[in-house]
């Protein structure tokens, strides 16, 4: 589909992120115990028994264990996992709509887990929202309404709210709608009201909980894309929370995989098909297309003996997918470059291998 | 394109008031109902009528403008048809001779009319058939006896007559056992069955089933309905059956049960009966509020001075069995013996000509 | 071919079923209390007190000794009494009752007709409006005007009253796992309480009238009101308050502008189910001198006018239909609203002016104009009504008594005797031990347990004979119920026409007051205990064929459609797949029938059932035996909570497949 586009924005945000400044949250190890007693088992060993172990010995299940990680203004950092791996309670102790067991998390230089109720009210109200697998919308009320209701809760009035509920609608995309109820719509649509009113306080941060998982496969690729317009356009913090491993390397600056609570890997896309951490990420990144991923860097190597570069040249960042034409109608492995130095070469071989799944 | 065919571009609001009328209305209502007039202006110059029928009493005629105000009474309604009887025609005199407004209640016998009593929602019971069960009430001051009302109640164990037609001895309770076996029913385990009378009523079956050594069981039969049904099957059918009943009561005049005797009574009130010997004929007595008895109102001293026969009592009640209304069957009965209904009305300076 | 190990296998399989358990423990019972009958029975007459019946006797006298003056009653219970007195009188001066010397109350029957059509229309639609009209007019046509707005005024003095009590308590349940643990007792007590056991006490404390008629309908409706709210506001979605709760809504933000919002429908839905219980119970507080329809069905019961009482019934069907529809198309109503076009918006508020406008005329006319203002006595055609419903009534008992006395006996001496036997006439302590045993193998140990603590209880208080003596007709009235309950509900279940062909008799049949059909049952079947079991079959069965049919037609089309391509006959289907996947509903509706047989126990007193509900109509009438009549209606309770833990945890403990296989939990 539309290629050039998904590189153009992806281009613009890959900035190494882990040299931010400032990052806009930063979570320090997060713990999230259910169950009784929760405080007895953060960093004790028995946290790392097997969950069904843990249950019937304490009585327990340890949904986030020891999560940390940093996510730099204006990034989008998926958070990659199976159900059951804890990605929703996570976002969810971000939120505080569950009280975390321990930890800190820090929002713009303060620490979420331990504001007051009213403080929280008001952070909810203006630095952060959140965008719901279910839509979460009022059934009860027009999409205006839906919409503007953060901004009715903080008392503001009504023809302000409606007026900036009419600039969100625009944006989204939802012009005509205003005064349809919710279950008029359909999935896609509701989730477009679902995203305006979460766009309707202008946060700083943007909280997506598997948004798209319920919507049907083409409807969900429109919505993936929309998320990468208003990302292009309006620059918020992301955090996306996905149990689909294509929508995080399409959409992810960075991607954290969970399981069992904890963060197993945290890197690029890139990285991440490249260098598996263990067998369980490499087990399932195996689906994913890896010449959509990676790039000519990566996959470079040096020229081997009685071997002839061909003259082309292309830069290492070059997703292999978009260089495969080059390369095949190339009469040998091309040269990859990053600025002036040479990386190594790319032949057709290699990138069939690749393709095939033989590469790793 | 996303939208449901159903939907509208609809200006309404959700919560549309649909009720926004209504407190307008409420209050046209109320400024109708101050400025009073209509209907119930006219209504003010004649009798009250009751509040259950208010369409039967419209064209009664009105009180002597003299008498001294009645007031608004209660009357304790029971069960059975003679009750009603005397209840309705003491109500009848009441509200169209001497212009009381009357409410008539129905209520249980006994405990919880006296009950009802002292909470001041009935002030008469006209025809009581307890021994004294009152006294607790009377001891507070809530309730006064108001002398007996004529009427002889007798209750006692009965047989469809066609049984003592076919075997005379059986109207003697000392033969009682010798049938037993005729009796018996899937219900009564094996021995005779003993109808018992409904639960307000008095009885002592169980006492003398014991204090006589009789081969019977009791079976609580619950209502009067249900005896009457069993006496009536029982004598269409000429099937045995031996039930509680009692008189005055008009079904006896339709159905015909032989009384079975006991020895004779010794005792008046049920809780020390030995159980041997039978039920006591008992003058029925009136009941009444102290509130009334002390309020110098004409309906105090018609409830005082009521009393009348079986006969009457039968004869009321029988038309109202045969379908007459209870107000019908009394104004009935009140025309054709207007002396009786004066002397009732004798010190409340009221008559009927 | 069987090895001997493999009979061993299969003999130790077959015990470890749980029908085969207890059926062997049923035919061990049998055999010892036929050895043991007689023996320690604990029967008592009916007049012989016990320590705790002679107990509650005096406390009653006491109460009664102090309600003029103890503070508790001058201070607390008199003021509540007056209070409802005057706010219920205060609604029936403007319908039902004329001040005195007056010929008719705020307005004559004309106005009261039309403000209530305006009020239906203004909040659902003409048709509806329509009906309601039809329906009052069906009422006054028999003659039950007066009557009929006795009832409406009590029933919605009563709902008022119960709302402003239950909604709050409901949404403070519904919102707060504390409270509603601390209501569910009650709540749980309610459900099971048989409404004629409470008459009594609150008569005692609030006189016999209409405070008391109110304060024990309210008993009975709080807690449907309770219960539905609090689930209206627990079953909402949970992502919606999930976001609100994102977006920084307080918590009274999130009441009032999500959970309130959203919970409407169920919560009118509440409304509806308490304005139809309220209705049901008013009828029946006629016993402690409610005004209204229950009156002349009581007094029919008395007086053996089938034909009154029949017309009082059709009278309380058609206000109960009046009143379901008008609060379920209120719901509908808003639903409606918002698909309207502006067009049609306009003309309802044209046709909301004229209404108001003609009711205001009617108002007038039912002020000035008799043949407005008193229903005119042409009209009335109760009487021909009653006469003829008298006479049908009068040529089936006699026509069918020959069938009806045959099948009573039949059933009596093959049936209910044996069973009462073994209940009543063995040991008390083995059939203490022995429904005990069956509760645990059958409930739970905590069942088993409940019903021995119980059990024990009801020995204690002295009415052990009494209780099992009911328990007989309850058992085997519950049986019936529930044959009739699958037969009919499958039908229904399976066949939309028949459902649709039921459905009038069902909704007659949950809203007739169980008096009306006391007269022909007892000239069927004259008094006996079989009358009673039919009294029970008639109340119960209606709930349990709608819950049987709930659940045949819940089970999932494919699971059928396999069933069928698999090639079952249509009996397969109904035994094999839609019996057995509808399970819980048999399971609810055994239940429900219990619970529902159980209410109607005190009325079997009225028909010579016996037993506790004899005791419990006897102890009304008889001040010497007030402790023994609340004394039956403790044992009601008692037997009720044993019966109800028995039925209950067995719909939920036994295993299924599932449970069993299901790996990893």
């Amino acid at each position: 589909m539309p290629l050039p586009a998904a590189r153009d924005w992806r281009a613009a945000s890959v900035h190494n992120p882990s040299m931010s400044a400032a990052p806009t949250i930063r979570v320090e190890g997060l713990w999230k115990v259910f169950g009784p007693h929760p405080q007895r088992l953060v960093g004790s060993p028995d946290a790392d028994l097997s969950r069904s172990e843990l249950r019937t010995r304490t009585g327990c299940t340890v949904a986030v264990k020891d999560v940390t990680f940093d996510v730099a203004a204006g990034e989008v950092f998926v958070v990659m996992g199976l159900s059951g791996s804890g990605k929703s309670t996570l976002v969810r102790c971000l939120t505080r709509l569950v009280d975390p067991t321990a930890g800190r998390v820090w929002l713009g230089g303060e620490d979420i887990v331990a504001v007051g109720s009213s403080r929280l009210r008001h952070l909810r109200r203006t630095k952060f929202s959140m965008v719901f697998q279910h839509f979460g919308l009022l059934p009860h009320r027009r999409v205006i309404d839906n919409i503007a209701y953060a901004l009715e809760v903080n008392g503001a009035a009504r023809d302000v709210r409606h007026a900036r509920a009419h600039e969100v609608i625009a944006l989204v995309g939802l012009q005509g709608y205003e005064q349809a109820f919710p279950e008029q719509l359909s999935g896609g649509m509701q989730q477009r009201v679902g995203l305006a009113r979460a766009l309707a306080v202008d946060p700083e941060v943007l909280f997506l909980d598997e948004p798209f998982s319920a919507l049907d496969p083409l409807i969900r690729r429109d919505m993936q894309t929309e998320v990468r317009r208003l990302h292009r356009d309006l620059g918020k913090t992301m955090v996306f929370i996905t149990h689909d491993l294509a929508e995080a390397m399409k959409l992810g600056d960075r991607v954290a995989i969970m399981r069992d609570g904890a963060i197993v890997q945290i890197g690029t896309p890139e990285e991440i098909i490249a260098h598996p951490v263990d067998d369980y990420v490499a087990d399932f990144t195996r689906d994913i297309p890896a010449s959509h991923v990676l790039s000519l860097g990566t996959i470079a190597r040096p020229l081997a003996t009685g071997e002839q570069a061909a003259e082309v040249a292309l830069p290492a960042a070059t997703i292999v997918r978009d260089a495969t034409a080059t390369i095949l109608a190339a009469d040998g492995p091309i040269r990859v470059v990053d600025g002036t130095t040479e990386k190594g070469v790319v032949g057709a071989t290699d990138v069939l291998r690749l393709i095939s799944g033989e590469h790793r | 394109m996303d939208i449901h065919p159903l939907s509208t571009r609809g200006a309404c609001r959700r919560n549309a008031r649909p009720l926004a009328g209504l407190p307008g209305l409420a209050l046209i209502v109320l400024a109708l109902a101050a400025c009073g007039g209509g209907v119930n202006e006219a209504a003010d110059t004649a009798a009250s009528p009751a509040a259950e029928a208010p369409a039967a009493e419209t064209e009664t005629a009105a009180p002597e403008p003299t008498l001294p105000d009645c007031g608004d009474w209660g009357i304790a309604m029971h069960a059975w048809v003679g009750y009603t009887a005397s209840a309705q025609v003491v109500a009848e005199v009441a509200k169209n001779v001497l212009g009381c407004t009357i409410t008539q209640t129905t209520l249980d016998e006994a405990g919880t009319t006296y009950d009802a009593m002292e909470a001041g929602s009935v002030d008469v019971i006209i025809e009581d058939w307890g021994g004294g069960r009152w006294q607790e009430w009377v001891d507070r001051g809530a309730i006064g006896e108001a002398g007996l009302n004529g009427n002889v109640g007798l209750i006692g164990m009965y047989v469809p007559q066609w049984m003592c037609d076919a075997n005379p001895d059986i109207a003697d309770s000392a033969n009682l056992n010798k049938y037993a076996e005729q009796f018996i029913t899937p219900e009564s385990g094996g021995k005779g069955a003993w109808y018992e009378g409904p639960p307000g009523y008095t009885t002592i079956g169980e006492k003398m089933i014991a204090a006589n050594k009789l081969n019977y069981k009791v079976i609580n039969t619950g209502s009067e309905a249900a005896l009457i049904d069993l006496f009536t099957k029982a004598a269409k059918n000429e099937t045995p059956a031996l039930g509680y009943f009692y008189e005055p009561q008009n079904f006896l005049a339709k159905v015909q049960l032989c009384r079975i005797n006991f020895p004779a009574n010794d005792w008046t009130d049920a809780a020390e009966a030995s159980g041997l010997t039978d039920y006591p004929e008992t003058p029925l007595v009136k009941l009444a509020t102290t509130t009334l008895l002390e309020s110098g109102s004409p309906f105090a001293t018609l409830v005082q001075n009521f009393s009348w026969t079986n006969a009457d009592q039968n004869q009321v009640a029988l038309d109202i069995e045969s379908g007459m209304s209870p107000a019908e069957a009394a104004q009935k009965w009140i025309d054709a013996n207007k002396d009786t209904v004066n002397g009732w009305l004798a010190g409340t300076g009221a008559s009927v000509e | 071919m069987t090895s001997p190990a493999d009979g061993r296998q299969r003999w130790l399989t077959l015990l470890g079923r749980r029908w085969v358990l207890i059926v062997l423990l049923v035919v061990v019972w049998w055999v010892l209390a036929t050895l043991l009958r007689g023996i320690h029975t604990l029967s008592l007459s009916t007049a012989t007190d016990t320590w705790f019946t002679a107990l509650l006797r005096e406390l009653t006298a006491v109460i009664r000794g102090n309600r003029t003056e103890s503070p508790v009653f001058i201070y607390l219970f008199n003021p509540i009494r007056v209070g409802i007195e005057g706010f219920i009188d205060s609604i029936r001066a403007v319908i039902s009752v004329p001040a005195p010397g007056n010929l008719i109350p705020l307005m004559g029957w004309l106005g009261t007709l039309a403000v209530i059509a305006l009020i239906v229309y203004a909040t659902s639609n003409l048709r509806t409006a329509a009906l309601c009209t039809a329906l009052l007019l069906g009422c006054l046509v028999l003659g039950m005007w007066t009557y009929t707005l006795d009832t409406l005024a009590m029933t919605l003095g009563a709902v008022a009253l119960s709302l402003a009590i239950g909604l709050p308590l409901g949404v403070w349940a519904g919102l707060s796992d504390r409270v509603m643990a601390a209501l569910r007792p009650g709540l749980d007590l309610a459900q099971i309480l048989p409404t004629l056991v409470y008459l009594a006490p609150l008569a005692l404390v609030f006189l016999i009238g209409v405070a008391s008629a109110t304060i024990a309908t309210m008993v009975y409706s709080i807690p449907i009101c309770i219960r539905i709210t609090a689930h209206a506001i627990r079953s909402l979605r949970a992502s919606p308050l999930e976001a609100a709760t994102a977006m920084g809504s307080t918590r009274w933000q999130l009441l009032t502008k999500v959970q309130l919002p959203m919970a409407r429908r169920t919560i009118i839905l509440g409304i509806n189910q308490t304005t139809l219980a309220a209705l049901s119970f008013v009828v029946i507080a006629a016993l402690i001198g409610a005004p209204g329809l229950g009156k002349p069905v009581v007094e029919a019961l008395i007086i053996r006018d089938v034909g009154d009482g029949i017309v009082a019934g059709i009278a309380v069907v058609l206000l109960a239909i009046m009143l379901d529809r008008a609060t379920t198309a209120a719901v509908v109503h808003t639903d409606e609203v918002l698909d309207m076009t502006e067009h049609q918006r306009r003309l309802r508020r044209i046709g909301l002016v004229v209404a108001g406008l003609a009711t205001i005329a009617a108002i007038i006319a039912s002020r000035y104009l008799m043949w407005a203002a008193v229903v005119p006595e042409r009209l009335d055609i109760g009487e021909q009504v009653g006469r003829i419903a008298g006479t049908v009534v009068t040529w089936i008992t006699t026509n069918l008594g020959f069938a009806t006395t045959g099948l009573n006996e039949f059933i009596t001496v093959t049936v209910l005797n044996p069973v009462e036997g073994i209940l009543a006439n063995a040991p008390w302590y083995l059939t203490v031990i022995m429904i005990s045993v069956l509760a645990a193998i059958i409930g739970g140990r905590t069942a088993g347990l409940v019903a021995v603590c119980l059990l024990t209880a009801i020995v204690v208080i002295g009415l052990w004979n009494d209780t099992m003596i009911t328990l007989a007709q309850v058992l085997l009235a519950t049986v019936v119920v529930m044959v009739v309950g699958v037969v009919l509900g499958v039908l229904a279940g399976r066949s939309t026409r028949v459902e649709r062909a039921l459905k009038p008799l069902l909704d007659a049949g949950q809203t007739l007051p169980a008096f009306v059909y006391l007269v022909p049952v007892l000239a069927l079947f004259g008094p006996t205990r079989f009358a009673s079991i039919v009294c029970g079959v008639f109340y119960a069965a209606p709930v349990v064929v709608r819950v049987v049919a709930d659940g045949v037609r819940g089970v999932p089309a494919e699971m059928v459609e396999a069933a069928t391509s698999a090639g079952s006959t249509r009996t397969q289907i109904i035994t094999k797949v839609q019996l057995p996947a509808s399970r819980r509903s048999l399971m609810l509706g055994a239940n429900q029938g219990l619970i529902f047989v159980l209410a109607v126990v005190v009325i079997g007193g009225f028909v010579g059932a016996g037993g506790l509900g004899y005791l419990v109509i006897v102890g009304q009438s008889k001040p010497e035996l007030a402790g023994k009549g609340l004394a039956a209606g403790l044992a009601i309770v008692l037997l009720g909570i044993v019966l109800d833990r028995i039925a209950q945890s067995g719909g939920r403990s036994r295993p299924t497949g599932q449970d069993r296989w299901a790996p990893g939990h």
